[in-house]
Formats: structure tokens, sequence, C-alpha cells
């Protein structure tokens, strides 16, 4: 199960994910982990949440997948940006942006 | 590009699940060694990073479900996983399977058969360019009396005045009918179908001739020149497709018509003629009565508003309007309406009830399917309590349900269509030829989607009924209990029997009631001797017999040919013969105190020797004989019926009609088919007989347009041989002249009933098949309550029930069901029946002995349906039913 801030918000485990993506290819847990990282341990992605995310955007064109080997020789599925996927990523953060902007906004009016 | 990406997945995971399979759990695997090595870097036991690993991860299995549920495609496969799985449950079934099968495809069959039916008469425009634009006109007369609203034929004023007035309307007419006429080409003289049609008749059906034009004005006018169109099957088997033939002369009932033109191949008319000549309509002759036919075609820019009321202005101006001769006070007022309902209004009501009673076939079917399943679910009570017990969810019973009904559905059609196609192809050759006013009754689109939205709407219906039932399923009770036969179910499947009864005993009804009628229309006293007669009938529709002696000549010369045959008593020629359609006069009385007055009366002429040579008996005065001649005292034969009619019943012989005719005789009254006012297909009706010699040359050249004469042979020796004798004997007296057909008495009587033999044909399928579907539901009810019942007929038995008791006591649910429907179904016939009292003749609708032959059907089909599976009781072994609880 995911943790809860992502339930509440669709698309933001999506965003996450092509964030986390954004420098360069991972595979599941480094995607786990650097979306752990980079939230500052506020989002812990499990894997029930995570795989079926991974597999939809790939579905979606958004990334592409290859067999690779880990850091320390483990075969692993490796993930990366397709262009579709920058592009995805770009119109979510904007969006993105948009939200938070607009929330901030609205919980400033008194 | 994303969609191109879509596209792979989806087939990716339809056609290559395996693959996808195997990398997904690699995937996971290699995740969980991944946790794994990160776990024992962080300092844990190998023990400790295993058990870490895993609770992160959270069951292997259950991720990649949850990949797996929402992949592309995901809800497909689960489909065809429950496709299989019902396949298969069918496949399991083989006599439930076959049942339904069986039943739906009969069901549907016969509707596909019907509506291919429907659909070629009523639904398909017809095969011209703009059929919304074509139309024909209606007459529409009110009166105290009597009301209708129908085509009618127009006269030569009608048509004179429409083509003039109507700037609307591209107006045509043609005859009634096409006739059959001699086309000599070379040395081989052709019997052939010739339609006559005015000019612009092509035009107003928007047919262009690949070869040539169409019929020119001057072509159209009285006496104009001689030109015919041929028909692309003719041109092609008389003239080898010569196109050369524009221009030539051939010789056509006996007269040089020069070809103008050829049609398409393909073309069809509302005629369908082989070749069409000029009508050459006029006031006079045949235009001076309703002898044409119109057909219209609506003017670009013009509204069929206007057009009706220029046709009105126009028609209700004329002086004498035929229309109010024996009504003169009613309203009559005239409107266009297409062309299609115009053509087949008359097979209108046939075909519709036609498709009510495959319908009521398709609800008895529904009711024994819904009686099928329903056992089948209740028997598959501890097998859906189980996966509900397993987790599966409402939703995913019913589906699993709904699609094996689907199932059943689609097969049971397809099979239905290839029925229906047979069921049609053998109807199709019961009609007569020419029957049907379309060229062909095809299964097209629109069939398929009514057999494809029929066979779903059976499965819905039947299917609906066992789902509400299923829903119902309590989890403990039929996991624990295996006997399933609930006291409710069985009321249900009872009513839904009585039910289908009720509709069997409406079509075996109504069926019942024209088979009686048809027997009562075949068994009329004849009037005549009807054994061994031989008729061969030509056509006389040639210039040549316009002329009185030459049509003398060869009516002595034939029949003295016949004469010579060996075993023939007796020959003579007449216009018509008893059963046959028949022409009339409108006749004028000359004296005593009927002076003055007139009537219609059916009007045919014979040759010296008809009343003899059909045994007719002789009333009063005398036969007609050789000495009525052409130059000797007019004379007539009257029938019994014009006797009473006209001199209320005393002696007509010596009184005189028409200016001068002397009736000399007066004849037995015989039936036959009434063009004057016809209330049955056949009747007797006042009839009046003249000698063939005694013809004008004006009748001459009028009458063979319509009518093909008789050449009547009684013979006393063998038939075999009889018409090619006949065909010799015709050539000597005209080798020009060949026959177009030889007939039997029977052969005319059954021409002329056609369609009530159609009608009988068709429902008595229908109620047979309603009897059959019947006696199936039945039989099933009984069969599977004995099935059910095998353990508490034991104990009965075991006991000391008789097996008697006992079968009757099975027994009694099939018999009573059908008995409420008997009852029911005679309650429903009383009302439903009364629309058949036009189509049926000598027999009231409440009809004792249609009602006992009906009961009496049902209850020994009932009896047989009951006992046959209730016999199985008999092996029922007592001791093994117990010792096997």
């Amino acid at each position: 199960m995911a943790s809860q801030p992502t339930t509440l918000l669709q698309g933001t485990l999506d965003l996450l994910i092509l964030k986390a993506l954004a420098t360069g290819e991972l595979h599941g847990l480094g995607i786990s982990r650097r979306i752990e990282q980079i939230t500052g341990g506020t989002f812990v992605v499990k894997p029930g949440s995570l795989f079926p995310a991974l597999h939809r955007m790939e579905e979606e064109g958004w990334t592409s997948s290859f067999w690779g080997d880990s850091e320390n020789n483990r075969r692993a599925k490796y993930y990366r940006l397709t262009k579709a996927g920058k592009r995805q990523l770009e119109a979510e953060s904007k969006r993105w942006g948009r939200i938070s902007w607009a929330i901030a906004q609205a919980l400033e009016a008194s | 590009m994303p969609v191109l990406a879509k596209a792979r997945s989806l087939l990716r995971n339809l056609f290559l699940t395996q693959r996808v399979e195997q990398e997904l759990d690699l995937e996971v695997r290699s995740h969980l060694q991944l946790l794994i090595d990160e776990n024992l870097r962080a300092g844990m036991s190998p023990q400790q990073a295993q058990r870490a690993a895993r609770m992160e991860l959270g069951g292997a299995e259950q991720v990649k479900q949850q990949v797996r549920e929402q992949r592309l495609g995901d809800s497909l496969h689960s489909w065809i996983a429950d496709c299989r799985f019902g396949a298969r449950q069918l496949y399991k079934n083989p006599g439930f399977t076959l049942t339904v099968v069986l039943t739906l495809a009969l069901s549907v069959g016969a509707n596909t058969a019907i509506f291919s039916l429907v659909n070629a008469l009523l639904l398909k425009s017809l095969p011209y360019s703009h059929p919304e634009s074509m139309g024909t006109i209606y007459t529409r007369i009110n009166s105290s009396s009597a009301a209708s609203d129908e085509r009618h034929n127009i006269n030569g004023e009608q048509w004179e005045l429409l083509r003039d007035n109507v700037p609307a309307l591209i107006s045509a007419v043609s005859s009634v009918g096409t006739s059959g006429v001699n086309l000599k080409a070379g040395s081989s003289v052709q019997y052939v179908r010739n339609a006559r049609v005015s000019a612009r008749y092509f035009d107003v059906l928007a047919l262009q001739p690949i070869l040539g034009r169409s019929f020119s004005e001057e072509e159209d006018r009285p006496h104009g020149p001689k030109a015919a169109i041929l028909a692309y099957g003719l041109w092609r088997s008389v003239f080898g497709e010569d196109p050369a033939i524009l221009g030539r002369s051939i010789l056509l009932k006996g007269e040089p018509h020069t070809v103008i033109g050829v049609l398409p191949q393909g073309a069809t008319t509302p005629l369908n003629a082989d070749v069409y000549t000029p009508l050459q309509p006029s006031r006079s002759g045949e235009g001076g009565g309703t002898n044409f036919q119109a057909i219209t075609r609506l003017r670009e820019a013009a509204t069929w508003q206007e057009a009706d009321a220029q046709i009105n202005r126009t028609w209700l101006n004329r002086p004498g309007r035929y229309e109010l001769v024996r009504n003169p006070s009613a309203k009559v007022s005239y409107h266009s309406v297409p062309l299609q309902r115009g053509q087949t209004e008359s097979l209108r009501p046939q075909v519709l009830a036609l498709m009510l009673a495959a319908g009521l076939i398709l609800l008895i079917a529904c009711a024994n399917l819904a009686g099928l399943t329903l056992v089948r679910m209740l028997r598959r009570t501890s097998e859906v309590a189980t996966r509900l017990a397993l987790g599966a969810s409402n939703w995913q019973i019913q589906r699993q349900f709904w699609i094996e009904n689907l199932l059943l559905a689609l097969i049971g059609g397809a099979v239905g269509t290839g029925v229906g196609f047979l069921g049609l192809r053998s109807l199709l050759l019961l009609l007569p030829e020419r029957f049907l006013p379309v060229a062909s009754v095809p299964l097209d689109g629109r069939v398929m989607a009514f057999t494809l939205a029929v066979s779903v709407l059976t499965s819905v219906l039947f299917g609906m009924l066992p789902a509400l039932v299923a829903r119902k399923v309590d989890l403990r009770s039929s996991m624990a209990d295996r006997a399933v036969a609930s006291a409710g179910s069985l009321r249900l499947r009872q009513s839904l029997l009585a039910g289908e009864v009720a509709l069997t005993v409406v079509l075996l009804a109504g069926s019942g009631l024209l088979i009686r009628s048809l027997v009562h229309l075949e068994s009329l006293p004849p009037g005549f001797n009807p054994n061994r007669l031989m008729v061969a009938k030509a056509s006389l529709d040639d210039a040549h017999y316009h002329d009185p002696a030459a049509f003398r000549k060869l009516l002595d010369e034939s029949t003295a040919a016949m004469r010579q045959i060996p075993g023939v008593e007796n020959v003579a020629v007449g216009s018509q013969l008893p059963y046959e359609f028949t022409g009339n006069d409108w006749v004028t009385f000359s004296d005593g105190k009927e002076a003055g007055q007139a009537g219609g009366a059916d009007w045919v002429y014979v040759t010296a020797g008809y009343f003899e040579t059909l045994q007719m008996p002789l009333l009063s005065g005398r036969y007609f004989n050789e000495a009525d001649g052409p130059d000797s005292q007019p004379v007539a034969v009257v029938n019994q019926s014009f006797a009473r009619k006209f001199y209320g019943g005393s002696n007509p012989v010596g009184r005189h009609i028409y200016k001068d005719t002397l009736i000399v005789g007066e004849v037995a009254d015989v039936p036959l088919s009434s063009g004057l006012d016809p209330v049955a297909p056949i009747q007797t009706e006042e009839t009046l007989y003249v000698p063939a010699a005694q013809l004008e040359p004006h009748t001459l050249s009028i009458i063979h347009v319509w009518f093909q004469p008789d050449w009547i042979v009684r013979t006393g020796g063998p038939v075999e041989g009889l018409t090619s004798a006949m065909q010799r004997a015709l050539a000597k007296a005209d080798p020009n002249l060949p026959a177009s057909g030889f007939y039997s008495m029977k052969d005319l009587l059954a021409r002329t009933l056609a369609t009530q033999r159609i009608e009988v044909a068709l429902l008595g399928a229908m109620a047979a098949l309603a009897l059959l579907l019947s006696a199936v539901g039945i039989f099933a009810l009984v069969a599977n309550m004995v099935a059910q019942r095998t353990r508490e007929i034991g104990i009965r038995m075991a006991l000391g029930s008789t097996l008697g008791q006992v079968m009757l006591q099975i027994g009694r649910s099939g018999a009573s069901a059908s008995l409420v429907g008997v009852v029911l179904g005679l309650a429903l016939s009383a009302g439903a029946l009364r629309v058949m009292t036009s189509v049926i003749y000598g027999v009231g609708v409440y009809d004792l002995t249609t009602i006992f032959v009906v009961v009496l059907t049902i209850s020994t089909v009932t009896l047989l349906a009951t006992i046959i599976p209730a016999l199985r009781i008999a092996s029922i072994d007592p001791a093994r039913t117990l010792r096997e609880e």
C-alpha cells in the first residue's frame, strides 16, 4: 500500500516517479529510494503501488525499460524517461505548481 | 508515440502473456534480492534481511496481481477466461446445450424466414433511384354504407386528366399485370410474358434502356406504330445479345413490332415482363373501363400536397364518375401513397399476421428455455455458493451466467440463420410464380441484424428469470442442503408451461380454422364433373384472331382434331373454366318488369358442347348448339344465381337482355373466382354464358388481352400422352399456337386457392413448431421432477406406494400445467381469433370441431410428454436409492 499522501492526490505518484527518473535511469528499488530521498522521507512508496504505476507508465509510453546489472552485479530492470515522459514531467510539474500555489493561497486567505 | 506504445503493450499483454508474466516474475524477484542486499549492507543477519525484505515487498503474488489488474486489456483477458469456462460448462452438459440450441435454432429460424419476407415486402426500398418520390394513387370512399381507401385501377379519362392536368407528377400507366403472348422469332414460337406500358413508364421508374430508347408519345398514341422493348433476359435467350436488334421487326401477337430498346440486366419493373409494348391508352375500348394501373414520380421541387390537390381538382370534375354508380352520396377523394405500399398492401395483413405468429413461437421458446435454465441454475446452486464463499463477487457470478446465455444465444442464432435460410428457400418454392411483387427475397444485412437482435433478446428474456433466482442464493443453506427443488420454482415452471401451452392453443386454433376453411372451399359442390378432364391454355392475343371468321375456324378445326384423339369423349373451348378468375359485364334487361334495369354479371364465352363436356346440369331450356352461329338469333345461357338475382327465381328462358339477346337455357351454378364482388376466393354468383361463334370483332380484339381461353377435353382413356396429343391437335389448326400449359381441374382449383394453401402451410408449420416446443417443455418438466425426486420416489415405493400412484403424483405437475394452459388458450383464442373473420370461409371463428381437435391434440401430446419420462420411475430401485443417501 502506498503511504497516505499519494492516495490523496491522483497523479502525485506518477509525478514523483517521473521526477525521480529525470536525472537518469533507475531500477524499481532505486526509484523508491530516490523518492524517499528527494521528499525528505515524507513519501515511502511500497512495491504494491510502485510496480503497477511503473507498468502503467510504461504502457502509456512515458518510460521505457531494459535489463541491466546493478551496482553489486544483480540483474535488475531499469526504467528511463522517453521523450513523451519528459513532456509529461514538464506538464505535470506546471500543473502541480499551479495547484500548490492555489492551495497555499486558499490557506492563507482569512 | 504514446498511442503506438499503448497498442504495442496491448498486443503484448494479449498475445505474449507468458513472456510478460515471466518478466514480471523476474522483476519482482530481483526487487526482493535488491532489498535483501540492502538490508545485508545495513548489517542485518541473513535471516533478518530476508524477513524484512519480504515484509517490505508485502507478498510477491499480491504485487503481481496488482500489476496485472491495471494492465491494458486485463478485462478482456478475464472475459475470454469466462467464455472458455462457459463453453466448457456447455460442453459438459450436451443434453441441455443441444435442447437449448435446437429450440433456439427452430424459433429463431422461423423468425428469420418470416422477417426476410417482411423485409423484402415492407422495409426494403424499391430498386429504383429515389424510391421515396415514387407513388401511386389511392381512392378514399366514404359513405354511410361503406368506407374504403385502396388503390383503384383507373380508366382512360382519368389517365388523360392525370397526364395533362397534374404538372407536379411524372405519370404513367400500364396494363394490370402481364399477359402471355406468342413471340415468333425465326422459325420458333415462344410463349412470353408481355406488359403494355404507356410513354414515360420507364421515366417514372428511372430506368434507361442500355440499347435504344423508351417509348415515344407517338408510339403511345392509339393506332400508333407498333414498337417493343425487350427485357435483358429475353434479349439474351432468344436474340443472343445481338446488338443489331434495334430496328429489327419481331412477330408478336401475330403482328410485326419494331424493337426500339433493351432494358439493362437485372432491371426490374412492377410488372417484370419479358417484352414491353406501348399501351396506347384512350378513353374508348379498354380505356372505357378501369383497366389501367397508374404509377407516378414527384417532379423536383414539387410536393405530394401539390400533387394531391391537382389530382383531386381534375378527377373530381369528371361528369360521370364510376365511383358513384352504386353509391351516389359517397364522398370521394384521392391521395398519393408510396409506390411500395401500393404494391404490397394486399399482402401486408398476411405477412404481419405471420410475423406475429413467429413472435409467439419466440415467446414459447423463451418460456421453455427459461424453464430449462432455471433448473440448471438450481442444480448449480452449490457451485455458486462455493464460488461465493471463495470470494467471487455477485457481479462475477452473474457475468459468468450471462456469458453462458449469450454463448447459447449466438450458437442458436447461427444455427437459426441456417434453418431460416432453408425455411425461406422452401417457402419460396411453395409460392406460385409471380406471387410476390418483388424480384427476390434476400437474407441481407438487415435480416442478419434482426436475427442477431432476436437471438440476444431471447437470451435476455430466458436468462432473466434464473438470474433473479440466483440472486437469492443463500450461502449457508445451499452449501449444507443438496435438495434443491423448491416448491416456488416448480410453480414458476408450471406457470411458464401454462403460458406456452396457451399460446400454442391460439396458434393451433388459428391454423385449424384455416384448414377447415380450405377444406370447405375445396369441397364446395362443383356443379360439374371435375374428373377425367384435361385443359390446355393458349394465348389468342393475336391480331389474326380479331377476325371472327378466323377465330371460329380455329375453334372448329382444333376441337375437331382433338376429338380424333383416342379415348376422348368430348371437347369444348371456353374463355373460363370453373374456379378460374372471370371477367364481367354490365347486363341490361330489355323486357318484362325488369326492362330498363341493369346489373353486373360474370361473363364467359363458350363453344357448343361446353356444358356437355363439363357435365353441368341443365335446369331449363337448352344448351348451346352448332346452329347458334354468327348469323342466327343472338342467344345466351344463364346460371341459377343469375335467374334468382335478376328474375326473382322465375324461369329466365325466353327473356331478352341487351338489345335482342334471347336467354335459351338455365344451368346449375359452378364456383369461380370472382372479379365482380369477391367475398371468398371461390364462390358461386350470377353468370352469363354466350356462344363463342356470336362474338363481335371489338369484343374479340379486347377479350384475349386479359384472358387465355381453355381447350377442355373429357377422356375415357388414359391421361398419359394426352397433353402432347392435344398440342399436336392445336398445331394442326395453327402451327404458331403453343399451349402455355396443361392443367387438370384439380390444378386449376389449386391455382385459385394458392393463397389459402400457403396460409395453411405456413401457419400450420408454426403451430406444429409451437406444439413441438410445448411437448419438449412438458417432457423436460416431468423428466426433471423424476430426476430430482428419485430419493422421495424410492422412499414412497419402499413404504408401499404402487408404481401407478407415483407416476400419477409426478406426472400431475406437467398435466395440470397443460390443462391450465388449454383453458387459458381457449379464452385467449376467443378474443384473438376474431381478427381472422376476413380470411376464413364457410366456418365460424367459434368452431366446435376445431376447438375439439385442438383440445384433443394438446391432450394427446401432453399425455405422451408426461408418460414417457414418468416411465423412468419404473426403473427406480427403492433399495438402491435409499442406500445411496
